[in-house]
């Protein structure tokens, strides 16, 4: 017997945002952490702070937290990427 | 009817098991072919066409379609009378305040509970009676695979994808259990909740594995009770003291003590949220000393208020048992409930 039976997912990808263009350097550059609250989010991102700042010429580090480590981050935050060269978005997991 | 969705032609069932195995597509659990016909007459019960739009996830931006819940819902083995709680419980986990992607992405490894109240359970012999929190009947077997599927199939929940449990619990196979409202003097959980009396409807929750109690040594409401409290004080303990929506499931030989004191949903929610509190110091009592920090005077209760309690009358007729079934992680997600197939209280379209 033969069955004709149907695909049970989307059948097309999540839309998907697009990258940044990649930056040259990180010298001068402002950079944005998104923490997502989490215990472990503190240590990395003062130990990352430091190293971009040290190590590579980050002009400026802006640290932000979500109001909820499960959710997207907040429109205020968002609203603030612009504003930055780069962000890196963590977990603290 | 015209569907989208893509086909396969299979030899053999055991070959339709192996392409949907294979494919990721399961809970590893063999399933029902989704053929067209089953599908169609899902979607013909509920009086959708396929490409009736149930929802947007709201993360990712998502559309869900009436089409692909109907195959996932056939897969779990439902037939179309079930469909319609399968409809009212994807929209009911769309609603912004569920919180569906943290929910189901977590390393908390929640399930999704589903309730049932009012005629629909009886059309469908959803039992709330024996075994009330397992396999007790077909409807709410099928009727909470679905949902697991539906995560699945349709956002990707695959364990180590979206889905990053760290344990999970059993409840993520299926978690649906039908109010046993023929056998209690209470409030069925939708009407507290605002559905209107008769409504069919459907409660989700973003559910940890049910804890289960016994209390057969006293007939006192207040001593009762007081278990389910402790049992909750456990879990702020030793799981999260973050406030939320709990789930009581009381069987008819508790029950019955506090029906016959004249205790009301309302008076077991006042009496719960009175009890069901910790100080932070406990904390260092089982291994969490380090983050009791100075504020160990601080008192948790487990509900921002006595109206976060879902109290739930289930379960088999004999055995002083209960079972508390904690939130996921408190506030993050909010219990929601949805009426199937009516609409109270919209507003009319926006010109």
């Amino acid at each position: 017997m033969t069955f004709r039976v149907l695909d049970p997912t989307p059948g097309t990808a999540a839309p998907l945002g697009q990258l940044a263009p990649r930056l040259d350097t990180l010298q001068g550059k402002t950079v944005g952490f998104i923490s997502n609250g989490k215990e472990g989010t503190k240590g990395f991102f003062t130990h990352l702070d430091q190293i971009l700042r040290e190590e590579y010429g980050v002009a400026k580090v802006v640290s932000r937290t979500k109001s909820n480590y499960s959710a997207p981050a907040d429109a205020h935050i968002v609203a603030e990427i612009k504003g930055w060269d780069a962000v890196v978005s963590g977990l603290g997991d | 009817m015209q569907l989208a969705s893509r086909t396969y032609d299979v030899d053999s069932i055991s070959a339709v098991q192996e392409l949907y195995h294979s494919n990721g597509w399961t809970d590893g659990l063999p399933v029902v072919p989704p053929t067209q016909e089953a599908v169609e007459a899902c979607l013909e019960w509920v009086m959708m066409p396929p490409d009736q739009l149930i929802g947007i996830e709201p993360v990712r931006g998502l559309a869900i379609t009436a089409e692909k819940l109907a195959i996932n819902a056939v897969m779990a083995g439902c037939l179309p009378m079930h469909f319609p709680v399968v409809v009212t419980a994807w929209m009911a986990m769309m609603q912004e305040e569920f919180l569906m992607h943290g929910a189901t992405a977590s390393t908390g490894g929640c399930a999704v509970l589903v309730v049932l109240n009012g005629p629909i359970r009886l059309e469908l012999g959803a039992g709330g009676t024996f075994n009330a929190l397992g396999n007790s009947d077909r409807a709410t077997a099928v009727i909470g695979r679905a949902i697991r599927l539906c995560l699945i199939n349709l956002m990707d929940v695959r364990p180590g994808v979206i889905d990053r449990s760290t344990l999970g619990h059993p409840g993520k196979f299926s978690y649906c259990v039908a109010e046993d409202e023929e056998d209690t003097t209470w409030l069925p959980l939708a009407e507290q909740r605002g559905v209107p009396k008769g409504a069919s409807s459907v409660t989700v929750m973003a559910a940890g594995a049910p804890r289960q109690l016994m209390n057969e040594w006293t007939t006192k409401p207040e001593e009762i009770l007081e278990t389910f409290a402790a049992e909750m004080r456990a879990n702020l303990r030793h799981y999260s003291i973050h406030p939320g929506n709990y789930a009581l499931i009381i069987p008819k030989q508790l029950r019955e003590h506090l029906q016959a004191g004249g205790w009301t949903k309302s008076d077991i929610a006042g009496f719960i949220h009175e009890r069901a509190r910790i100080h932070r110091r406990e904390w260092a009592e089982v291994g969490k000393g380090a983050v009791v920090r100075d504020r160990g005077d601080s008192v948790y209760p487990a509900m921002e208020s006595a109206d976060q309690l879902l109290v739930i009358a289930a379960g088999g007729p004999a055995g002083g048992f209960g079972a508390v079934i904690p939130p996921w992680l408190g506030n993050k997600s909010h219990a929601v409930t949805l009426p199937i197939g009516v609409c109270v209280d919209c507003e009319p379209p926006k010109k």
